[in-house]
């Protein structure tokens, strides 16, 4: 059956016009056909090739780290989007604001251990993966670009758990951004223009506050997500996970 | 959608049987090898459902997993920032105390110097492997080369970022934690 032919036989008045115009299949697809259409014609799923190959469905092949990577990041992002409500980035106020998630918000504690703890997963989530990568060669051609973007991926992923970490604005979160922001002022010739660019200042205040924040909730975020897109994207160019049967 | 040939084995005079009112001849031979003469062929699954079942799974997993940790353990809140009371030691986030502890070695080299040549070569590693072979395999055997020198690297730098985060405290000098 086609789509137009699954569309005209199960037309039941309003209700099931509209289920219609939004998803191209029925509930539960009956058919090669229509499980391939569920992916396919489904935006959300457009990514995600219709097939996969049976072999790289095994847990043992990846350990679902990239999964758990993408995953962490959902949580984080949606976490991050309710403490925005809460949150202000200036110095008299952050603080203030940390506490007011503890003792006013309702589970305010618990959002921001999810945001946290999510933050350090994801870090070390990313680490594992790019090692199981490594370790099963799946790194090799075709695959270059993918890792290359992996690389770009890590890189982003630390920047954006860094940058989260000066805003609760207490004494942790002040000299960790000192002490890390000190290490690039260590390049040379412009070590400390690096510095005074990433801080708007010669030392970690308002302005440094203000840019790691706008890096943090909208910029590495940005560029995060439509990275993983084109991680994604790359997969299915490549052929499919690495496996054996082909590329041996 | 099963466009393959029930009997793939069978002799081609038997597949493809001459039709009474045709006539034939060779054509042409083309002397090139043909893609995936000689492989069986792959078994592809249907995505739905069988890789979404288990992405949906995952999603689960990770979803109860950090909402567990989060109900136990809560996120520490130190005293309001202040510029006038540094810490001693005060330590970058964990993920960059291994570079921390480089640099307590040598301000340029480790923190601008070899973190530079890791992610150079780190990019550079899929270009400089050109030997093919153990694709999607845990430690092939013929990979072990490389795969050794990946895991030193890469157990180096946790050991650093370990001495980093529990054996340094002030003034950065080597403690026990316990
Ligand atoms: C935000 C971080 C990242 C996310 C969300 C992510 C996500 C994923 C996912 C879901 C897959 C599918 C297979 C699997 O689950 O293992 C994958 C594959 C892959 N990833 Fe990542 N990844 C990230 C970072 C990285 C990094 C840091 C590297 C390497 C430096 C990398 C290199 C690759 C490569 C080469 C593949 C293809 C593996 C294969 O064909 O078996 N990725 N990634």
């Amino acid at each position: 059956m086609s789509i137009r032919e699954v569309a005209v036989a199960d037309e039941a008045g309003l209700l099931g016009r509209i289920y219609r115009s939004i998803f191209r299949v029925r509930p539960v697809p009956q058919t090669e056909l229509e499980r391939s259409q569920a992916v396919a014609s489904n935006f959300f799923f457009h990514i995600h090739s219709a097939k996969v190959y049976e072999e790289t469905l095994k847990f043992k092949k990846t350990l679902g780290l990239g999964l758990f990577s993408l995953f962490t990041f959902v949580v984080l992002v949606i976490t991050g989007i309710l403490l925005m409500f809460y949150y202000v980035p200036a110095p008299e106020q952050a603080y203030q604001r940390m506490l007011d998630l503890r003792g006013v918000v309702s589970f305010g504690t618990f959002l921001r251990n999810m945001h946290r703890w999510g933050a350090h997963a994801m870090v070390g989530l990313v680490i594992l993966h790019m090692m199981r990568v490594y370790l099963t060669g799946a790194h090799k051609a075709p695959r270059e670009l993918n890792w290359v973007i992996g690389v770009v991926l890590l890189l982003l992923t630390l920047f954006l758990s860094f940058t989260g970490y000066l805003l609760p604005w207490d004494q942790l979160a002040y000299w960790a951004i000192m002490v890390g922001t000190s290490i690039a002022s260590y390049a040379p010739v412009v070590g400390d223009q690096i510095r005074f660019f990433l801080l708007g200042d010669d030392d970690v205040g308002r302005e440094a506050l203000l840019r790691f924040y706008v890096l943090h909730v909208v910029v590495l975020p940005a560029v995060l997500s439509a990275l993983i897109g084109l991680h994604f994207w790359r997969i299915r160019k490549d052929g499919g996970l690495a496996r054996p049967s082909t590329d041996e | 959608m099963n466009a393959r040939p029930q009997n793939a084995e069978a002799p081609a005079h038997e597949r493809f049987p001459l039709k009474p009112g045709k006539t034939y001849g060779l054509m042409c031979v083309v002397p090139t090898r043909t893609e995936n003469t000689g492989s069986a062929a792959e078994k592809q699954v249907q995505s739905w459902p069988a890789a979404l079942s288990r992405e949906l799974l995952l999603f689960l997993v990770t979803v109860v997993a950090l909402g567990l940790v989060s109900y136990f353990f809560n996120a520490p809140l130190e005293e309001p920032a202040s510029a006038l009371h540094p810490p001693n030691p005060a330590k970058a986030p964990w993920y960059f105390l291994g570079l921390q502890e480089m640099v307590s070695y040598s301000a340029f080299w480790g923190g601008i110097g070899i973190p530079g040549i890791l992610v150079g070569l780190a990019m550079a590693a899929p270009y400089l492997e050109r030997k093919r072979g153990g694709e999607g395999v845990w430690f092939h055997h013929s990979r072990s080369g490389a795969n050794w020198t990946f895991l030193t690297l890469m157990t180096t730098l946790g050991i650093l970022t370990l001495i980093g985060t529990l054996f340094r405290g002030e003034n950065w000098a080597l403690i026990v934690p316990w």
